[in-house]
């Protein structure tokens, strides 16, 4: 590497001799001033809400103009205020939201780990009737409506002849969330070939000592990565939880939307910075658990 | 009786036949090769013997125990995969304290023999060592003493040696064979290679189209094969149809005719197959046919360097004779020249 400039050279030397090439010839791996024109044009489209929403939560003013005539830290003062001492306009305090959300997130993360390690082992080494059947279900909730699950969950709550406040919250998430646990696991499960397994059973492993021993450790990373998106998806929930949620049960994002229906003021935006931080955070531990191996989403 | 013994052993895959018919007894204290082209049954019945495979039907007879049904984590019995399958996300040490951990030995009982194991394969600085910092062959030899750790009744190698160069594989052959030698354990070996299956083998069951097809030691089984498969897969030969004449002779297709003793039993008129195996084919100068001294014309020569290969037309069949270079007298394509191949060279073949 003695100079980085010598590749300019021919280039000009070329089209200064007949304007054979008019731009220089693109490597692999570059990209035209068109591609990467487009790619900042679609990342800034996507972080916008983002930025909008940060922008706004440090307005100054009281109405949701955009953006704002002045700036100041009130909402915060307000969000924190709501937070330690709710008034009566408030229709139930963000502490306890707070502390549902975490309990059915916690719940859902444990409960869909606990079906989708065994079930993506399955699906990898076991050949049975109506796998492929059994993997499409699986992605189903993906693509299904939110509001006619939500509906059709409520549906089936409801004709039970017992009542259900988290619980049934935490079946909702858990059928949302295991799509993504299911597929981090499969993922990882794929990797780890049946060699290792049948070499720990003829050291004397039973088959149920080997998967523990051998290929649930082996599974480690997909399987943090699946409990992570499990608790963020069960966090962020909204349609479906909106029509299962009541007085006494409420999440995070249900006690926003009812905020902001009451009033609106950018308060919710301060919290929404909060729980957008809470994501990273929780993101960035999830790259640095599963390393080179990679989340799937 | 002691060691392994196999009885009418068969393996189906639905209507697919993976191996049947196999009737072997592989002695205590020996190395046993499974050798054979891929595809011809040898790894599953490896796997069948280590448990990975159920048996279609028959028995495995270990020391007059029956294991057939045994699970293989109660059969102890060792196996080196041919990936190896050490654990990624363990250390070396842990890998080969595992077996022990899994029998209830002590910490200090799993050290000492993890030392002592070490110590064996000369890698007892490597002790903490992931496995993913390891070379090929110090794999190998971490895969091996994993194996062994609690002493297994049987040793069981899928070919493990496949991935390794050419140069390490031979040194890695002659210290397996050290290893099964000083530790006097039965051990089976599957591999595709025929040299390394000479080598390292006392005995050699020769399998092909999903069956035995002879079993003897590496000498019994390359200057006497049992039919034309065994003949031509292992070394190289001259295989070619003849016709038994009733009188100890045969007659060549182009005409011309061989004493050969082992084609006395032989009715006059039945079609035979003969080998005569390169290096027993002599050539000299061009003189008149007597015994088995024929008359040739040369077709093709390749020097290797080493060895010379020349072909001969004869008698309507096309043999190679190989010669080393002081054994040449200044042949060309083209030349008349006698072949001689020695009545106790030239083999008949059974079906």
């Amino acid at each position: 590497m003695k100079n980085p400039q010598i590749p300019a050279e021919p280039v000009e030397t070329l089209s200064a001799r007949g304007g054979l090439m008019k731009t220089r010839m693109l490597l692999p791996g570059e990209t035209g001033r068109f591609a990467s024109t487009l790619s900042w044009l679609i990342l800034l489209l996507a972080v916008m809400p983002i930025l909008t929403m940060i922008v706004m939560s440090f307005s100054g003013a009281s109405n949701l103009d955009f953006p704002p005539a002045s700036y100041s830290l009130k909402w915060y003062q307000a969000a924190w205020h709501t937070f330690v001492s709710p008034d009566s306009s408030d229709v139930l305090s963000l502490g306890k939201a707070l502390g549902t959300s975490l309990w059915v997130s916690c719940l859902t993360m444990i409960l869909a780990t606990l079906v989708a390690v065994p079930a993506s082992y399955a699906l990898t080494r076991c050949e049975f009737r109506g796998k492929a059947v059994a993997l499409q279900l699986m992605s189903l909730p993906l693509v299904f409506p939110m509001v006619v699950l939500g509906l059709a969950l409520l549906l089936v709550f409801d004709s039970l002849p017992f009542h259900m406040d988290v619980s049934r919250l935490v079946i909702a998430h858990v059928i949302l969330a295991l799509p993504f646990v299911v597929k981090n696991c499969t993922a990882a499960m794929v990797s780890i070939g049946s060699e290792v397994e049948e070499a720990a059973q003829m050291l004397g492993a039973s088959p149920t000592r080997a998967i523990v021993d051998v290929v649930v450790p082996l599974m480690k990373s997909g399987i943090l990565a699946g409990m992570l998106l499990a608790f963020i998806v069960s966090f962020n929930e909204f349609t479906v939880t909106y029509f299962l949620y009541n007085i006494d049960v409420m999440t995070v994002p249900i006690w926003m939307y009812s905020r902001t229906v009451s009033s609106l003021d950018p308060t919710v935006f301060s919290f929404a910075v909060l729980i957008v931080l809470i994501d990273f955070a929780l993101i960035w531990a999830l790259e640095k658990l599963v390393g080179e191996g990679g989340v799937s989403f | 009786m002691t060691g392994l013994i196999l009885q009418n052993v068969e393996k189906y895959y639905g209507s697919a036949c993976a191996v049947t018919d196999v009737n072997l007894h592989l002695p205590a204290g020996k190395l046993v090769c499974f050798l054979g082209p891929s595809g011809c049954g040898k790894t599953t019945l490896l796997r069948m013997i280590a448990g990975l495979e159920s048996l279609s039907s028959g028995e495995i007879l270990l020391d007059g125990e029956d294991v057939s049904h045994t699970p293989a984590h109660e059969r102890n019995f060792g196996m080196v995969f041919q990936s190896l399958a050490l654990f990624p996300h363990m250390t070396v040490g842990e890998n080969i304290a595992y077996p022990l951990k899994l029998r209830g030995v002590s910490k200090a009982g799993q050290q000492a023999r993890v030392v002592e194991l070490l110590e064996m394969i000369q890698l007892q600085q490597m002790l903490d060592r992931p496995v993913a910092k390891l070379s090929g062959g110090q794999r190998q030899r971490v895969a091996i003493a994993r194996a062994i750790a609690a002493h297994p009744k049987l040793l069981l190698l899928d070919e493990p040696l496949s991935a390794l160069d050419a140069k390490l594989r031979e040194s890695m052959q002659v210290e397996i064979r050290q290893l099964q030698q000083r530790l006097n354990i039965t051990t089976i070996l599957v591999t595709h290679d025929q040299r390394e299956a000479m080598t390292m083998a006392d005995i050699v069951v020769v399998l092909g189209e999903h069956r035995v097809q002879q079993v003897g030691t590496p000498i019994e089984i390359y200057r006497n094969p049992a039919n034309e498969f065994v003949a031509d897969f292992i070394g190289s030969g001259n295989i070619f149809a003849a016709v038994a004449l009733g009188n100890g002779q045969v007659g060549l297709p182009g005409g011309g005719t061989l004493e050969v003793p082992g084609s006395g039993p032989l009715v006059a008129g039945a079609a035979i197959k003969m080998l005569v195996r390169p290096e027993d084919v002599q050539l000299s100068p061009h003189q008149a046919p007597e015994g088995n001294r024929l008359a040739g014309t040369v077709t093709f020569i390749r020097d290797i360097g080493a060895t010379i290969e020349t072909t001969v037309e004869c008698g309507g069949v096309s043999l190679i004779s190989l010669t080393t270079p002081s054994q040449g007298f200044g042949l060309g394509v083209g030349h008349p020249v006698s072949i001689t191949l020695p009545a106790e060279a030239c083999r008949v073949l059974g079906a």
